[in-house]
């Protein structure tokens, strides 16, 4: 194994243990669970800020009914119901994954698959391919362009 | 690019401009509430002129308006006069109008009250339960609620005199069948 | 005869409304019979017409300086009591001032192009002229109709105006933001203008692209740097201790910029590689209709944002423009599609052309999910009734995974050669990043950066960060060898001469400067807050807060209650001066936040609530937001980066061969 490869390997070791360690469950204390339903909870008097973001009075006495309801032992469950009680799915800031708006999470990941899909069959479609020059050949031209990449020679340019 | 995909864009552009023209026929602020077609919740509250308190229960069986308006709200102000004139024509009825004041200090609120001429029952929202009770968004909303104590109707904005009598006239009809 | 400014404003929008309409006929004329004749009647029209918007828009700012209360948009957006400095930025506070700059810029951008882009590539400059033309004749009929027309005079004269939104007069941000956005957007009108033309020209080829190379540059820098001033705004101003909040408005500016970074990039391929043309051209077309797309979401009053704009007939008039604009681009593009097939393939798919194409389909996903994010609520309200919100947990969720594979791309493209790389070279080259980027992980477990994206984020930065330094160095080097310079020499050198090359990478600096800022200050930040009365104290992270207790200010536009703050760490003390701002015509009033800037933390306070009666207590929110300096500076590089790329290389000195003929010259 070169000694490249063996650092590589090293580093990507370190890599994947630290993000390991940045996801070992925290405690989550009452507060932390309050910020995280109401960060979730629409403003009702904001364009669209979450509870836990606005300064709206109306926002600082829900997060005093979620603190509340928080030290009652109510679930997050209990706590989005009432608030659905009371305004309805608009007041979630993001839908849920079981509805059918759920299907907006997979948005992002269908387009990425259908994009990289395509541009992979762009890939492969190559043309057949000319003999290929000998390695050291390569290898040469390459630290060649390279080199005259770093400096100003003329490049194909069209007019500006 | 294949045939598909360009077809499917073309479709995709040509749904994006007809929901556009569809959104045209939607008022952004119109925003619907989850409590309307509901039992009305049912509150205890300190009245603002001091003479004690008020419950929701204690009209059960008449036809309640709830008003929810505040002092630094301006259409609250233009409607009041509408809200005025209904009280006047049915309060010796089985009609009741409630004012409940939303984010608002109590001095402020009475000082509206003495400005601007509220004689209906008006009490004080301090810590803003009963707004979310109701999924009150923003003043004036004005909630109808029909003797069966189920909501019947929710007006967003400054409300006029005839959609008031409207209302109630409503949800008299629909007791007495 | 008493000419108001109103009539001069009017007068000079409907003057040059019928010379725009002419000038599309002159310079389609002198395109198509190559008359000469006709493109000199389709300059002055051009030049005319500049001439007389930018008079109305000065008309605009004499009558708001004049207090000129008789035309309805200086009633509503200005006051006696608004500073000049304000009045004058005011011209862009409100849906018709706006209007009318973006009106301006685009009249300019014609003028320049009838005059010197015709000078180059003479058929192909004045077919785009005749489209430019055309936009310019839409908008002006936008400013003298009722959809958007700025001089509509009322029909009584208010004794004083409204002022301005109170929170358009809080920071003078508001002087850069606006031009910058629109310069931004209206500049690309001219890659879009030349693409057209090339289309309708029925050129194969890539002059278009070439063309208007620096338009492109030029218009993604403004964008980018009038997003990131917009940010800044939104945290200094707003007062919620954010930057980003996904609200509609941000996501029509930034949509625009991710297709038109994307088509940066994809242009790199089809010039080096002659490859993509069907594609650029969709990206051109793409980031144009979506920079429209934007204006209507934000003037067309259908969705509710923080930046609201009054309702009004532009909204049907500006989705007409779009589909028009949408329904021929995309129509001329099908029809002219059979010429614009590739000469050859990408082939390899660890090359950089490979690399650009995944990074064009990681932009073009991004911009889909936001703009289906910020559509869907329209969407299922429209097909059924269906009322609900999407906002930052739905689109911080999804986005970020994306901005990721984004950062890695960014770190392996420009090292990857042009037509493909072998094992070899990639373990030699990609060592020193892949250990750095180990480092940065180890540094946010270090500094318990909390989160499995935010380690991947210092990651992929670290990563990012030595491989620019790694072709820096490169490029340093290999100028040290062939020419002998110093490396401070070099360094300049680089810059200068392959300004495309390293002011990109500068570029890229910026970006990783601004993914360590978003990702340390999203999962660092420390919240407290706490009721106090005069004197007293309370700590969050490490700073002591003093409350010294609220004081009334009057100013002539405001009333403000300010609370006093100091705040201690260490040795160092700083006095904060967080204020609620009561405007006489607001109904609610304005918080203004009290923010102690540093290229570590910023302490960011909040009055969020206070005694009405006796002053005596205060409820104070208090933010130790790690690194957030971090964004604006990140913007800066990538805005000085972009001047980098952009700047015109120095001429290199021409050396004659009497066996080589002079060049030549560019024609027709």
């Amino acid at each position: 194994m070169t000694r490249e490869r063996a650092l590589i390997l090293v580093a990507l070791f370190a890599i994947l243990g630290a993000v390991a360690w940045s996801v070992r469950p925290n405690e989550v204390t009452a507060e932390g669970r309050v910020d995280r339903i109401t960060s979730e909870l629409r403003c009702v008097t904001c364009q669209g800020l979450s509870v836990k973001d606005s300064l709206a009075p109306s926002a600082r006495q829900m997060r005093d009914i979620v603190a509340q309801r928080v030290a009652e032992g109510r679930t997050d469950e209990e706590i989005r119901a009432e608030f659905r009680a009371s305004y309805g799915d608009w007041v979630f800031l993001s839908p849920s994954a079981t509805s059918w708006a759920g299907l907006m999470w997979l948005v992002p990941l269908v387009a990425f698959a259908a994009g990289l899909a395509v541009a992979l069959a762009r890939i492969r479609s190559a043309a057949p391919s000319v003999a290929a020059p000998p390695a050291h050949e390569v290898a040469a031209l390459r630290e060649r362009v390279a080199r005259e990449e770093a400096l100003d020679l003329p490049q194909t340019d069209g007019a500006e | 690019m294949p045939r598909w995909l360009r077809y499917s864009i073309v479709a995709g552009i040509a749904a994006l401009v007809v929901v556009l023209m569809l959104a045209f026929r939607y008022d952004p602020r119109d925003i619907r509430t989850g409590t309307v077609g509901k039992s009305a919740a049912q509150f205890t509250a300190e009245k603002l002129d001091g003479t004690g308190q008020l419950s929701l229960s204690d009209y059960a069986g008449k036809i309640v308006v709830l008003n929810f308006w505040a002092s630094w709200c301006p259409p609250c102000k233009v409607e009041n006069p509408a809200l005025i004139r209904v009280w006047e024509r049915y309060r010796t009825s089985d009609v009741v109008l409630i004012g409940i004041v939303f984010n608002d200090s109590t001095d402020k609120a009475r000082e509206y009250v003495r400005t601007n001429g509220v004689t209906w029952p008006t009490v004080q929202d301090g810590d803003g339960r009963i707004a979310f009770a109701y999924g009150v968004h923003q003043p004036p909303e004005t909630y109808f609620i029909g003797r069966d104590g189920i909501i019947a109707g929710r007006h967003i904005g400054e409300i006029t005199e005839q959609v008031l009598v409207n209302g109630i006239e409503q949800l008299r009809a629909q007791a007495a069948r | 005869m008493n000419l108001s400014f109103a009539d001069i404003g009017a007068g000079a929008l409907r003057a040059a409304l019928p010379l725009a309409i002419w000038g599309i006929g002159a310079a389609a004329y002198a395109a198509a019979k190559r008359d000469g004749r006709a493109l000199a009647s389709a300059r002055w029209a051009a030049l005319i017409t500049f001439l007389l918007v930018a008079l109305a828009a000065l008309a605009m700012v004499g009558a708001l300086v004049t207090h000129d209360f008789s035309i309805v948009y200086v009633a509503r957006n200005n006051a006696l009591e608004t500073p000049l400095f304000f009045t004058v930025i005011s011209l862009w506070a409100a849906l018709e001032g706006s209007i009318l700059l973006w009106t301006t810029i685009l009249a300019g951008a014609t003028a320049y192009v009838a005059w010197r882009g015709t000078l180059a590539l003479p058929r192909l400059a004045t077919t785009a002229l005749a489209v430019l033309f055309a936009m310019c004749a839409f908008f002006l009929v936008l400013v003298t109709t009722p959809a958007a027309d700025p001089f509509i005079r009322g029909e009584i004269v208010p004794p004083n105006g409204n002022g301005p939104n109170p929170l358009l007069q809080n920071h003078p941000l508001m002087a850069l933001h606006p031009p910058l956005l629109y310069l931004g957007y209206v500049l690309f009108s001219v890659p879009f203008a030349y693409a057209i033309a090339s289309l309708i020209l029925g050129e194969g080829g890539d002059r278009w692209l070439v063309a208007t190379r620096r338009y492109a540059l030029v218009s993604w820098g403004l964008l980018g740097v009038g997003i990131v001033a917009g940010s800044w705004w939104s945290y200094a101003v707003l007062g919620w201790g954010g930057y980003w909040a996904w609200d509609p408005v941000e996501n029509a500016a930034i949509m625009p910029w991710l297709v038109a970074t994307a088509y940066l990039h994809s242009v790199m391929v089809e010039e080096k590689r002659r490859l993509l043309r069907s594609w650029n051209l969709s990206l051109v077309i793409a980031t144009f209709a979506l920079t429209i797309l934007g204006t209507f979401l934000t003037r067309s009053g259908i969705v509710n944002s923080v930046h609201a704009f009054s309702l009004s007939a532009i909204g049907p008039l500006l989705l007409g423009y779009l589909v028009a604009i949408v329904v021929l681009s995309v129509g001329l593009l099908l029809w002219r599609m059979p010429m614009l097939r590739d000469s050859g393939s990408v082939g390899a798919p660890l090359s950089r052309e490979a690399v650009f194409l995944f990074q064009n389909v990681v932009f073009v996903a991004a911009t889909l999910t936001v703009l289906l994010g910020t559509l869907y609520p329209l969407i299922a309200e429209a097909l059924g009734g269906a009322q609900l919100s999407i906002g930052r947990p739905y689109f911080d969720r999804v986005e970020v995974p994306l901005a990721l594979a984004l950062l890695f791309l960014m770190g392996i493209g420009p090292q990857l050669p042009w037509h493909g790389a072998s094992r070899a070279t990639l373990e030699r080259q990609f060592t020193a990043p892949i250990v750095a980027a180990a480092g940065g992980a180890l540094l946010a477990v270090a500094t318990e950066l909390g989160g499995a994206f935010a380690v991947l984020t210092y990651a992929l930065a670290a990563f990012v960060a030595a491989t620019v330094v790694q072709e820096f160095a490169r490029g340093v080097r290999a100028r040290r060898a062939l020419h002998g310079e110093s490396a401070g020499t070099a360094f300049a050198n680089l810059l200068r001469r392959n300004g495309r090359r390293y002011g990109g990478y500068v570029v890229h600096l910026g970006i990783v400067l601004v993914a360590v800022a978003v990702a340390t200050s999203q999962s660092k930040t420390i919240e407290a807050e706490q009721t106090v009365t005069r004197g007293q104290t309370f700590e969050v992270a490490g700073y002591t807060v003093a409350f010294n207790g609220l004081r009334d200010v009057a100013e002539p536009q405001r009333d403000l209650i300010v609370a006093d703050l100091t705040i201690t760490r260490g040795g160092s003390e700083q006095q904060l001066h967080p204020a609620i701002l009561f405007f006489p015509n607001a109904t609610q009033a304005v918080g203004s936040p009290g923010i102690a800037a540093g290229p570590g933390d910023d302490v960011y306070t909040i009055l969020a609530a206070y005694d009405t009666a006796a002053h005596s207590w205060a409820t104070i929110r208090v933010l130790v937001i790690p690194l957030v300096s971090w964004l604006w500076l990140g913007g800066a590089v990538v805005g000085l980066g972009a001047v980098i790329a952009a700047l015109p290389q120095p001429k290199r000195r021409e050396v004659a061969h009497p066996l080589i003929e002079a060049p030549a010259t560019v024609g027709d």
